[in-house]
């Protein structure tokens, strides 16, 4: 890709400055999250100090994609825990304009050679370290759940939300989701809606930062097990904090078919890491609507990306697969937790 | 005598898989191969259930709004089950199978949340056969590469 890669140096030699003689090679597009285009490639900067060279990644917006986000809050939220104890690549440029690369992007680095695949969880080497790369998952994600968004630096990057008004509106926006992207009617949603509003949750504990999308899938790890990095804050906003634990716990994501969420852990002993390292309590029914939530969230996302890939703005197969498999096991988790899976 | 079309998807599916998705790069066109793969496996596991899940489905729908009938309170609504209880499939294309089954689906929620207003035994009873069928809907629709 040279003139992509020429293009990155123009850009790269505007936000360094004059005086540096900057070079682009390896430009790769890799898969890194379905609502941006994901971009691997070396950066070599020369000047009377010396040479170096990074390897970087560049997220860019699409013409269309799987769930529609705002980069800068993504670039917020690997900025605001760079350097923490919650693991995240470090954030270097974020630029709105689309002049330099045709859609706005940002760019951060890269933590190389390592996996992300969900599924490889489940095969050699990393099997032999589930329990190890779970135990890290559900500490991170209290870690998260933890944080304090105003030290952090996020009040006014992500919109604010009171304790008692978080559960209405995400279950508003992605009740809207839902009426303007399903392609067919959805009876098993639509009736966990109806229920999530009849039975709403007991107010926030606090206001935390939300991921968004905090799963097995969304960080790299390495072959003895050790998570180096968490990924994909697309859909990161203010909110309770019990919706990051019910996300990660949702049955869709049981990679391996038994009780462990996400193909690591047992859900008891996850949500018991979360409430140790987060200092906070996963209260069972208000935890219990936010997992029905997630299926609700879930199967936004699943339609969404059945909607784009069916009118063409986004053809990606990884649209179509992500419907096929998904829509119907959301709605059977949604049954489940409702008690009507038979 | 052609090939069956399951068969062929299966050979495709597998030819992605085995054949050609080792060879292609970069790490993104070749991700690109292996889910395309993966849809094609998918894709000839629902073929050979296609019509009958639809038919099954539609079938049954019918026959609990037709038993839903006494239940229902709201005048319009019980006319709109009557007339949907009283159609049957004639047309066993795809598309009218699926056009069929979305009014189907759409007026199931209508009347699921006319049940769940009422406080009587009977609505209780309509209840629990729309969550039956809706459990079984699910039965059919799986997946085996699905998660869950």
């Amino acid at each position: 890709m040279p003139e992509l890669a020429d293009r990155i140096a123009d850009y790269a030699r505007h936000r360094m400055g004059d005086g540096l003689e900057v070079r682009v090679d390896g430009v790769e597009r890799i898969h890194g999250g379905a609502s941006r285009e994901t971009f691997r490639f070396r950066l070599h900067t020369k000047s009377d100090a010396g040479s170096l060279e990074r390897r970087l990644i560049l997220r860019r917006d699409p013409p269309g994609s799987l769930i529609e986000t705002d980069r800068a809050i993504e670039f917020s939220a690997y900025r605001a825990f760079y350097g923490t104890a919650v693991p995240v690549p470090e954030p270097l440029w974020l630029e709105e304009e689309s002049h330099w690369l045709d859609h706005p992007f940002f760019v951060m680095e890269e933590i190389p050679d390592l996996e992300a695949r969900p599924q490889m969880v489940l095969a050699p080497p990393y099997d032999a370290h589930t329990e190890k790369m779970g135990i890290q998952k559900w500490t991170i994600l209290g870690e998260i759940s933890k944080a304090d968004p105003e030290e952090r630096g996020l009040i006014g990057a992500m919109e604010s939300v009171g304790v008692d008004a978080a559960w209405d509106r995400e279950l508003s926006h992605w009740e809207g989701v839902i009426d303007e992207d399903e392609l067919a009617p959805q009876p098993i949603i639509r009736a966990a809606i109806r229920w999530l509003r009849a039975h709403p949750p007991p107010p926030a504990q606090k206001i935390s930062v939300v991921h968004g999308d905090f799963r097995t899938g969304n960080f790299l790890y390495d072959t003895e097990g050790r998570i180096h990095a968490i990924l994909d804050w697309e859909m990161a906003h203010l909110g309770d904090p019990l919706e990051d634990l019910a996300w990660g716990i949702n049955r869709v994501w049981c990679w391996a078919r038994d009780d462990r969420v996400g193909g690591l852990l047992p859900k008891a002993r996850a949500v018991r890491l979360w409430e140790e390292s987060s200092g906070l309590r996963a209260d069972p029914d208000a935890l219990h609507w936010w997992e029905l939530f997630s299926c609700v969230k879930g199967q936004g996302i699943w339609v969404s990306s059945a909607r784009e890939f069916q009118d063409g703005k986004n053809q990606d197969p990884i649209l179509a697969l992500a419907a096929w498999m998904q829509i119907n096991a959301q709605d059977r988790a949604a049954l489940e937790l409702m008690g009507q899976l038979r | 005598m052609k090939p069956e079309i399951s068969r062929v998807l299966e050979v495709c599916a597998v030819g992605l898989m085995g054949d050609v998705a080792p060879h292609v790069a970069p790490s993104y066109r070749q991700a690109t191969v292996f889910s395309t793969a993966v849809i094609l496996t998918s894709v000839r596991e629902e073929l050979d259930r296609i019509a009958e899940r639809r038919i099954l489905e539609n079938r049954a729908l019918r026959t609990i709004f037709a038993e839903a009938l006494p239940a229902v309170a709201d005048a319009a609504l019980r006319e709109r089950l009557e007339c949907a209880a009283a159609e049957d499939e004639s047309d066993f294309k795809i598309s009218a199978l699926d056009a069929a089954n979305d009014a189907l689906r759409a007026l199931l929620i209508d009347l699921h949340v006319h049940v769940e207003s009422l406080d009587s035994e009977a609505a209780r009873r309509v209840e629990s056969e729309i969550w039956r069928e809706l459990s079984a809907s699910t039965e059919r629709r799986k997946l085996s590469l699905g998660a869950f």
